[in-house]
């Protein structure tokens, strides 16, 4: 009889463990409500100085979200102050790489600025493997994998416990193709953070900035780039970066020149 | 003036010359002659002309001091036969002439000239000539004067200032987009035939139009410029609105005109007053035509900007003084029905380069581009008239419609600042017309697709969302590793304890098994206690339970099956022995028939219940 009685609880577990981590993700919210209303009042009537520093005073306390990040990069926008537009634009999209709202100002942002940079052709595999990894952010990947890792284990129970054939045979099928995705899905959450945490993107700040050939003032002047183009950082020595723009170009530029994503 | 005065100088010599001719008669003496006018002014082209009445060579011109050789010296000869009461004379005439510029001002000597006539040097006379400033014998200024390029290779001059082409503006420091015009004008003192031009005057930064019609009869007046009388005609004359402010060149007005110049003789008799006598103009009224090429200067306009204070919004380059006025035909129409909205703007200025007012219609009304038509009057004061713009318009829809005030601004010239004219508001009221569906043909659906106006980035997120300290990533943390670990543990737990649970549950039959003996002894023993205390009733109870209990809980057989055939068959399968099975069966039978017979019970009591025991020992012996 001590069998049976200890599916239930296996449940139980799960929702006690589910409740308190929904808690925990809303805990400190309602604390930063009112600085967030302030700035989208600033911003519904114009304001969008006052919007910006809202916004940032909350940016300032060591927090985050997609949302305040395009918020801020809205009234950046508004403030033609493109490359900080771009900038929080970015860090929007390194949050929640597939909201659809961040993409699309980001272009309208993009299409603003003076650089226009024919990306190199990427490996398909890698491309289709990439925007697939950009379609959710790496938490919501996470969370996917997660929950379908529980239905998985949820239907293997069914098809262990059950004595239906019927049943039995269903609970193990289905329950074998979710725990496929739920593998997919924490694959994908890896390369996503992977890539989160190995590429250092930057956007140029200054409005027009001379790219060098090496760490040097004095070396050869190899190519100009404009506030808001995006580089990738490869590389630092001191103050002096390594940056790599999406033609492939590389070359060197002092730290004053960007901000990092 | 000076010319007229020659003219009659030249006129009296002659009469005097006819008087001495006759009275000296023909005393021939070899003269080299040297003659020029005796005052010029500075840039004045004149000819200098040595005339020897023989032949004569090695013709040494004169050392010239203030004068630039234009051209020369040109020789050329002639001779003539003249008979007179039975006389003949062979006279045979060289001259040579210079064509020279004074280029400064003063009294100037031009020192002999020397030619040999048989080894004979003959000396001329020398020339005092007067060069005098420019200006008192030029008219007109510097602007809009040109020399006219001496092409002919006779001997045949023109006066630089015979014919001239000149630019008038009316204003050269016009506002951007005020009105201004341009009269390219000639002045002739000779007539002029032919007149082509050869470059038309070109106004870039300039919207112009032409006041001078095609085939239109140059009018001609005569005006006096610094003492002297010309002829002058407008030759064009433009309307000019500057469309950008700076410095603008006007590309002058190029032409090319044949200027009926009189002839100067190539023969001279030496005499001074045959010359003149035949070179009168009653004598040689022959003309020679000289093609000049005219060429006005450049004008330079300094446009001044239009203020950059106070331009209002919808402000379009109108410059002047001007109304608007709109008219809507009706304000209450049904469905397809057409509606008329007239914009008139009247006024003086620069008119056709309103080209559009800004009107937004309803997005439901089918509109067209406006007809635009002008009454405008152009001359020398300015542009005006109206400019009319008639909008077409369709409402598809029913409903209350509002045609929004539309703003037209200009800069008024007079008050110096922007004017703003502002239509009324119209409220167009469309109601559903019948027989809609028959009056439009719609091609495929009557879905619209919708029409983007402008680009912008989309809204900030009004509602309010969560935030979280940066950093804090679930994937990767120790809730996400726990969410990981834990629901596979307590799965491969919920395993290990299914796995035993079932395993347990198959023993079931082996646990019944083992109990049957159990249960029957304790069966057996309480049908013992019940024979001690004699409750028959009872103790045939117990000992017809032990039995088929045991038989039920050892062969895990339901009680609803249990029967004698069963039991034997049951037997029979687990190789109980036959004898066995037939006592095991009388036994039952026995217990029954004890139970339910009449009589004495007592004795048969002891009986069952030994035989019952002996049984069910036989048959776990025999099972083991």
């Amino acid at each position: 009889m001590s069998g049976k009685l200890n599916l239930p609880v296996f449940y139980k577990g799960l929702m006690i463990i589910c409740i308190i981590s929904l808690f925990s993700f809303s805990l400190f919210a309602s604390e930063y409500q009112l600085q967030v209303a302030k700035g989208n009042t600033a911003y519904s009537t114009g304001n969008y100085k006052e919007a910006v520093q809202a916004y940032t005073s909350l940016v300032t306390q060591g927090l985050e979200s997609t949302d305040l990040f395009y918020n801020l990069g809205n009234s950046y926008f508004k403030l033609n102050d493109m490359p900080h537009a771009i900038l929080w634009y970015e860090r929007a999209k390194r949050l929640d790489p597939g909201n659809e709202d961040v993409t699309f100002n980001l272009n309208v942002a993009n299409s603003k600025i003076t650089d226009k940079i024919e990306p190199l052709p990427e490996f398909f595999l890698k491309r289709w493997l990439r925007s697939l990894t950009d379609l959710f952010s790496v938490d919501a990947w996470a969370k996917a994998g997660i929950a379908f890792l529980l239905a998985a284990l949820a239907l293997f129970s069914i098809y262990i416990a059950s004595r239906v054939l019927v049943l039995r045979k269903l609970g193990f099928w289905t329950g074998f193709l979710t725990l496929v995705f739920s593998v997919i899905f924490l694959i994908l959450a890896w390369t996503g953070n992977n890539s989160r945490m190995t590429e250092q993107s930057a956007i140029i700040i200054n409005p027009t900035v001379t790219v060098k050939s090496s760490p040097d003032e004095k070396s050869t002047d190899i190519f100009v780039i404009h506030e808001g183009c995006k580089v990738l950082l490869v590389d630092h020595i001191g103050n002096w970066y390594e940056i790599r723009i999406v033609n492939g170009s590389v070359g060197w530029v002092d730290m004053g020149n960007f901000e990092k994503i | 003036m000076y010319n007229n005065i020659y003219m009659v100088f030249r006129r009296l010599l002659l009469v005097i010359g006819f008087l001495a001719m006759f009275a000296a008669g023909f005393s021939q003496e070899v003269t080299l002659t040297g003659s020029a006018k005796t005052t010029v002014s500075v840039g004045e082209s004149f000819t200098l002309t040595y005339t020897l009445n023989s032949q004569g060579t090695d013709f040494r011109g004169p050392r010239l001091t203030g004068f630039d050789v234009i051209s020369g010296p040109f020789t050329s000869t002639s001779s003539s036969i003249q008979s007179y009461n039975g006389r003949t004379t062979v006279s045979v005439h060289y001259s040579f002439q210079y064509i020279l510029q004074a280029n400064r001002e003063g009294t100037f000597d031009i020192p002999p000239a020397t030619v040999n006539v048989d080894r004979r040097t003959i000396t001329s006379n020398s020339i005092t000539i007067k060069v005098m400033k420019t200006g008192t014998a030029q008219p007109g200024n510097s602007q809009g004067q040109q020399y006219g390029n001496s092409q002919q290779q006779s001997n045949v001059q023109t006066g630089p200032n015979d014919v001239m082409l000149k630019a008038y503006v009316s204003n050269t420091n016009p506002l951007q987009g005020e009105g201004i015009s341009v009269t390219y004008k000639i002045f002739t003192k000779v007539p002029v035939s032919q007149i082509m031009f050869s470059k038309e005057p070109s106004f870039p930064g300039f919207w112009s139009q032409s006041l001078t019609k095609e085939k239109e009869k140059l009018q001609q007046y005569t005006q006096v410029i610094d003492g002297q009388q010309y002829i002058v005609a407008d030759l064009r004359k433009y309307t000019l609105f500057p469309l950008k402010s700076g410095r603008l060149t006007i590309e002058p007005l190029e032409m090319v005109c044949q200027a009926q110049i009189k002839r100067q003789s190539k023969s001279r008799t030496g005499d001074p007053f045959f010359d003149d006598f035949f070179n009168d103009s009653f004598f040689n009224t022959s003309y020679t035509p000289v093609e000049k090429s005219l060429r006005a200067s450049p004008l330079v306009i300094n446009v001044k900007p239009l203020p950059s204070a106070g331009v209002p919004g919808d402000f379009a380059g109108a410059v002047g003084n001007f109304t608007f006025h709109t008219e809507l035909d009706r304000t209450r129409v049904k469905t397809n029905e057409a509606i008329n909205l007239k914009c008139v703007v009247s006024g003086e200025g620069n008119l056709q380069l309103i080209d559009k007012l800004n009107f937004t219609f309803p997005p439901d009304f089918e509109t067209y581009d406006p007809k635009v038509s002008n009454d405008i009057r152009s001359s020398e004061k300015g542009v005006s008239g109206s400019q009319v713009f008639e909008y077409l318009i369709i409402p598809r829809k029913p409903g209350k419609f509002i045609l929004k005030a539309v703003p037209f601004s200009f800069f008024d010239l007079k008050k110096m600042k922007y004017v703003t004219l502002t239509s009324p508001e119209y409220t167009i009221e469309v109601e559903k017309g019948t027989g809609e569906a028959a009056n439009i043909t719609y091609t495929g659906s009557n879905h619209e697709e919708i029409k983007y106006i402008g680009s912008d980035i989309r809204h900030i997120k009004n509602q309010a969302f969560d935030v979280r300290k940066s950093g804090e990533y679930f994937f990767g943390s120790l809730a996400f590793l726990l969410w990981l670990v834990i629901p596979l543990a307590l799965f491969f737990i919920f395993i290990i304890l299914f796995r035993k649970f079932s395993k347990r549950r198959s023993d079931v039959v082996l646990m019944k098994n083992l109990r049957a003996t159990k249960i029957a002894r304790k069966r057996l023993r309480k049908a013992e206690l019940f024979l001690k205390e004699q409750k028959q009733e009872e103790f045939y109870v117990e000992i017809s339970q032990a039995l088929w209990g045991y038989l039920g809980d050892k062969f895990s057989l339901p009680v609803a099956e249990l029967s004698i055939d069963n039991v034997k068959q049951t037997l029979i399968s687990k190789q109980v022995s036959e004898d066995l099975i037939q006592n095991f069966i009388d036994t039952l039978n026995n217990t029954e028939y004890a139970r339910f017979a009449p009589g004495e019970k007592s004795g048969n009591m002891e009986r069952v219940f030994n035989e019952g025991l002996a049984v069910i020992s036989r048959i776990e012996r025999e099972l083991k």
